[in-house]
């Protein structure tokens, strides 16, 4: 992997304004992603996790008012028209959605959305194009891809239907595949399947994933750094092994206690995290987690603590870190 | 006669309404939906207000027994601001008699088909079953009907006048305000409060005069404000073909289609009666539109 | 697009026929009913006012007016289904050759009407959808507005003394057979079909306007196409307008069924041979087999039309037409 960034994101803010409010989804968050990486962006809903992403290619709707940097191979998206944007969705940044139900067309043939997708930036004559849309079906695995190019959405299993979502994602060899939630609406055999199959695709076609979730387990098997979101910022970030190994947000801490394991005690109560996260529309002074956190003290009420790389390669933001004593000493 | 069926105009006035919501950003002012509301409103109140009692209080010449020595008077003649009619008649005096007619038939059989309609709707949607089928294919076949040929065949038979107009048109209004009715209490009957209700021993027609009129009620409110726009149409067709409000009397339909004899001559005995129809139904439509708005009626 | 014969959507058109054939014989029983109710003396009437007793009776057993009720809707009843729908009172010709000779005027004017407020509305839905609250939104929203709130009747005499009388770009009255002139067909049609067709355009423009907004904005495979990278008008055509159509098809399913008002009160005015001319002078000289014969054929119509949308509709929305269910 080299070591130059294929996405940088500095500093990114996406609010909405509506009916006189301003709603603030994502707070100013930064990162950034390396070529052939696997990065993870986990949190739960509300946490603003799908707005930053979809803020990249311009996949909001109008109301969301885009600040920051987001620079992709150097070139700069943020600020860009829907028309200057469109070049880079499909053969830049690609994303799969969650559900694959939803997210495809119901009355038109799975073969045509991918070749809509095959032919959205070149043209082609339509012999290639089908010829390119079986090939991405095998691709993806899929079983008898030439018969399954004339079916509709609806005759397919949840698990295929995510395949042809990938399909047409692959349609332009995007450098960056963002997958937001793509197995969420999936069982669990089917899920792992496909987690297996985007990372056989990322090995195969050297693209960087981006894996957003609120799967903290899915995160930690599958990628190898992790980002964790909170009301729109970014409150913990490393490299997979190391975050689960010395977690410090007492949010990620409660996140990795919440994942039901078979080691617990039958019928033991699963620790849940008390009360709910923050409204996006009302501004607080102080750590956003703070009210429904363990080691809440008076200064994190009154200010909010930054993210900062407290150890190498390990960022937060905290003023009271767990295991931050055996991290001192 | 098109009638613009009702889901679909609550279907656009819900893509309005989602429209206003997710509109690019910009403050929504507070004026525009006042202002939509109240100027058809406050159109229609003055309106009526002028057919009704300005009559009463100030003089107009009579709308029938004009002198033939008046006749197509044009308009803004000293004494006749509209003019007057081939008869004599002045043009003024029978809009505003005319328009006494339309909003007595508009509202009247609307307020007809709300209740009858309304009642073996929610009694078809609430319980179901055989009273369901039985009534539903009954308001089937009148809504099958051609409503026109009826109309005519009511107003042919039993003589034209306002009674007879009002109950041929009720015909068409019941099973209308019924399929409203009876689509919006089977969507209300699923609802957790709904169960409840049955659930707790409450008989039939308490729940309905307590749960289900209330919250079918602005549905149904706005429909019929659009229904009494159809109606007055509908009226107007029908004075048209001269089996509504009998000649002499005056009505915003039998004026058109006496005008049209004189079309090239004196356009303005069409146009002026059309414009007044045209402004009323269009001031109720855009009444039921804001309410729809308003109320959030999808 | 092989449609399966066992399909579902096929299925669904076979019990909405047979369903629709108890509410076709219950219209025009309906009619039969209203018509035999009313007062007046058929016979008297055809005779007018000079008539003898014994005149009136003498045509009244001529025309079988005297058997009872029963007897009488029981002989035209079995004459419509064997398709003979009997002879009209006033004149003694075969109802069906009347109807035959009128309805193809009513048919193309019809036609012309919902093919031009269809395609229109699609125009201008489409324009009007590609950015909400712009100009041509508005325009479209105040020009439904405005249709919505006209009647043909009153639409009628307006374009005649504009478009007639005034600029003279249409006759005002008058029908020219398809046969004889291509051009003045079309020219003495578009007036009528105007008149008909404006309140249906304002109709279908909002409703379809609203569909495509609504799918634009709330659905997910919109989203998808957007991040394909596929052209904004690509996706509002090929996409949200397609799945549009389906609403409006239903639509104009349903308004056939209401044009009978519309057609009786605009073919007077423009003097059209058609169908609805002779409705009202129908009803005026109570000749039953006429009425009886137009509401048939309507009531048909309208039967088959839905039936029609039905179908296209089980064509079109592969939900339907497949019996794969997802797994």
């Amino acid at each position: 992997m080299n070591g130059e960034a294929l996405l940088d994101v500095r500093d990114l803010r996406v609010t909405f304004t509506g009916r006189g409010r301003q709603v603030r989804a994502v707070a100013g968050v930064s990162y950034s992603v390396r070529a052939g990486q696997t990065l993870a962006i986990v949190g739960e809903s509300g946490s603003g996790k799908t707005v930053s992403c979809r803020a990249l290619i311009g996949l909001l709707p109008p109301a969301a008012v885009v600040t920051g940097s987001a620079r992709f191979a150097g070139a700069e998206l943020i600020g860009l028209s829907d028309d200057q944007l469109r070049g880079h969705r499909g053969t830049d940044i690609a994303m799969v959605f969650q559900d694959p139900t939803r997210s495809l067309n119901p009355t038109m043939r799975i073969g045509r959305q991918i070749t809509e997708a095959v032919t959205a930036h070149r043209r082609m004559a339509k012999a290639a194009a089908r010829e390119r849309a079986v090939e991405l079906l095998r691709l993806v695995r899929m079983p008898a891809p030439e018969r399954r190019f004339a079916e509709y959405p609806h005759q397919l299993s949840g698990g295929m239907r995510q395949r042809v979502m990938i399909a047409i994602a692959l349609a332009c060899r995007p450098r960056l595949l963002i997958a937001d939630e793509a197995t969420t609406a999936l069982d669990v055999t089917t899920q792992a399947q496909i987690m297996e199959l985007l990372l056989e695709l990322q090995r195969e076609l050297g693209m960087a994933l981006m894996l957003i979730s609120h799967d903290l387990g899915l995160a930690a098997h599958y990628s190898d750094e992790v980002i964790v979101m909170y009301a729109g910022r970014i409150v913990e970030q490393a490299p997979a092994r190391r975050l689960f190994a010395r977690v410090r947000m007492p949010y990620t801490r409660a996140l990795l206690d919440a994942i039901p394991s078979l080691e617990r005690p039958a019928h033991a109560p699963l620790p849940v995290i008390g009360g709910r996260p923050p409204d996006p529309a009302a501004r607080h002074a102080g750590c956003s987690f703070a009210p429904r956190c363990g080691n809440a003290a008076d200064d994190c009420r009154a200010a909010a603590p930054p993210l900062a790389e407290h150890e190498p390669g390990h960022r937060w933001a905290c003023w009271h870190p767990v295991g931050a004593k055996a991290a001192a000493s | 006669m098109s009638v613009p069926l009702p889901d679909l105009l609550a279907h656009a006035g819900r893509a309005r309404a989602e429209r206003d919501g997710a509109a690019a950003g910009r403050p929504r002012g507070r004026l525009a939906p006042l202002l939509r509301l109240w100027l058809p409103a406050g159109f229609l109140v003055v309106l009526a207000a002028a057919c009704f009692i300005w009559p009463s209080i100030y003089p107009v010449p009579r709308p029938v027994g004009g002198s033939v020595l008046n006749a197509n008077l044009p308009p803004l003649s000293p004494g006749h601001i509209f003019g007057t009619d081939p008869v004599g008649n002045d043009v003024l005096s029978r809009i505003l008699y005319g328009g006494q007619v339309s909003f007595e038939v508009g509202f009247a059989v609307t307020a007809i088909g709300l209740v009858v309609g309304g009642l073996l709707g929610m009694a078809a949607g609430y319980w179901g079953g055989a009273a369901d089928t039985v009534i539903s294919r009954v308001l089937d076949v009148l809504i099958a009907f051609p409503a026109l040929v009826l109309a005519l065949a009511i107003a042919e038979g039993l003589g034209p006048s306002e009674v007879h107009v009002i109950w041929a048109l009720s015909v068409f209004s019941i099973p209308a305000s019924g399929r409203i009715a009876r689509g919006a209490t089977i969507a209300l009957r699923e609802r957790t409060f709904m169960l409840a209700a049955r659930l707790s021993g409450t008989r039939g027609w308490r729940v309905i005069g307590r749960h289900v009129v209330p919250n079918i009620m602005p549905q149904l409110m706005t429909f019929s404000l659009l229904g009494v726009g159809v109606i007055i149409i509908l009226e107007g067709a029908l004075s048209y073909l001269g089996l509504g409000i009998p000649l002499p009397e005056a009505s915003w339909g039998s004026m058109i289609a006496q005008g049209q004899q004189t079309l090239s001559a004196s356009p303005d005995l069409v146009l002026i009666p059309s414009a007044f129809l045209f402004a009323t139904v269009l001031a109720l439509n855009l009444l039921s539109d804001a309410l729809r708005e308003r109320w959030g009626v999808s | 697009m092989a449609v399966s014969l066992d399909s579902p959507g096929l299925r669904l058109a076979g019990r909405r026929l047979l369903a629709a054939i108890p509410v076709l014989w219950g219209v025009t029983f309906l009619t039969y009913v209203v018509m035999n109710l009313l007062p007046g003396d058929t016979a008297q009437l055809l005779l007018g006012a000079n008539a003898t007793p014994a005149e009136i009776r003498q045509l009244s057993v001529q025309l079988h007016l005297d058997e009872p009720f029963w007897v009488r809707y029981g002989h035209w009843l079995g004459g419509a289904l064997h398709g003979n729908l009997g002879t009209s009172l006033t004149n003694g010709e075969n109802v069906t050759t009347i109807l035959g000779a009128r309805l193809p005027v009513t048919a193309e004017l019809l036609v012309y009407a919902f093919v031009g407020s269809v395609v229109l509305a699609v125009l201008l839905a489409v324009l009007a959808a590609r950015r909400p609250n712009g100009i041509a939104d508005r325009f479209s929203m105040t020009v439904s507005m405005m249709g919505l709130s006209i009647a043909p009747y009153v639409l009628a005499p307006v374009l005649v003394y504009f478009f007639a009388i005034k600029l003279g770009w249409f006759p005002a009255i008058g029908y020219t057979p398809l046969s004889q002139d291509p051009a003045g067909n079309i020219r003495s049609l578009t007036l009528p079909a105007a008149a008909i067709g404006f309140p249906l355009f304002a109709v279908y423009t909002r409703l379809l306007r609203a569909d495509i907004v609504e799918q634009m904005q709330r659905e997910d495979y919109i989203v998808t196409a957007r991040a394909k990278g596929v052209a904004p008008w690509q996706i509002l055509i090929r996409h949200a307008l397609r799945n549009s159509l389906f609403g409006l098809i239903t639509l104009v399913g349903l308004n056939l069924g209401t044009l009978v008002g519309a057609v009786a009160i605009i073919e007077p005015i423009f003097s059209l041979p058609g169908v609805g001319s002779i409705l009202i002078e129908s009803i005026n000289d109570h000749d039953v087999p006429v009425i009886e014969g137009i509401v048939v054929v309507f009531g048909l119509v309208v039967v088959l039309a839905n039936l029609a949308a039905d179908l296209l509709y089980a064509a079109l929305d592969p939900r339907i037409r497949y019996e794969r269910a997802a797994s």
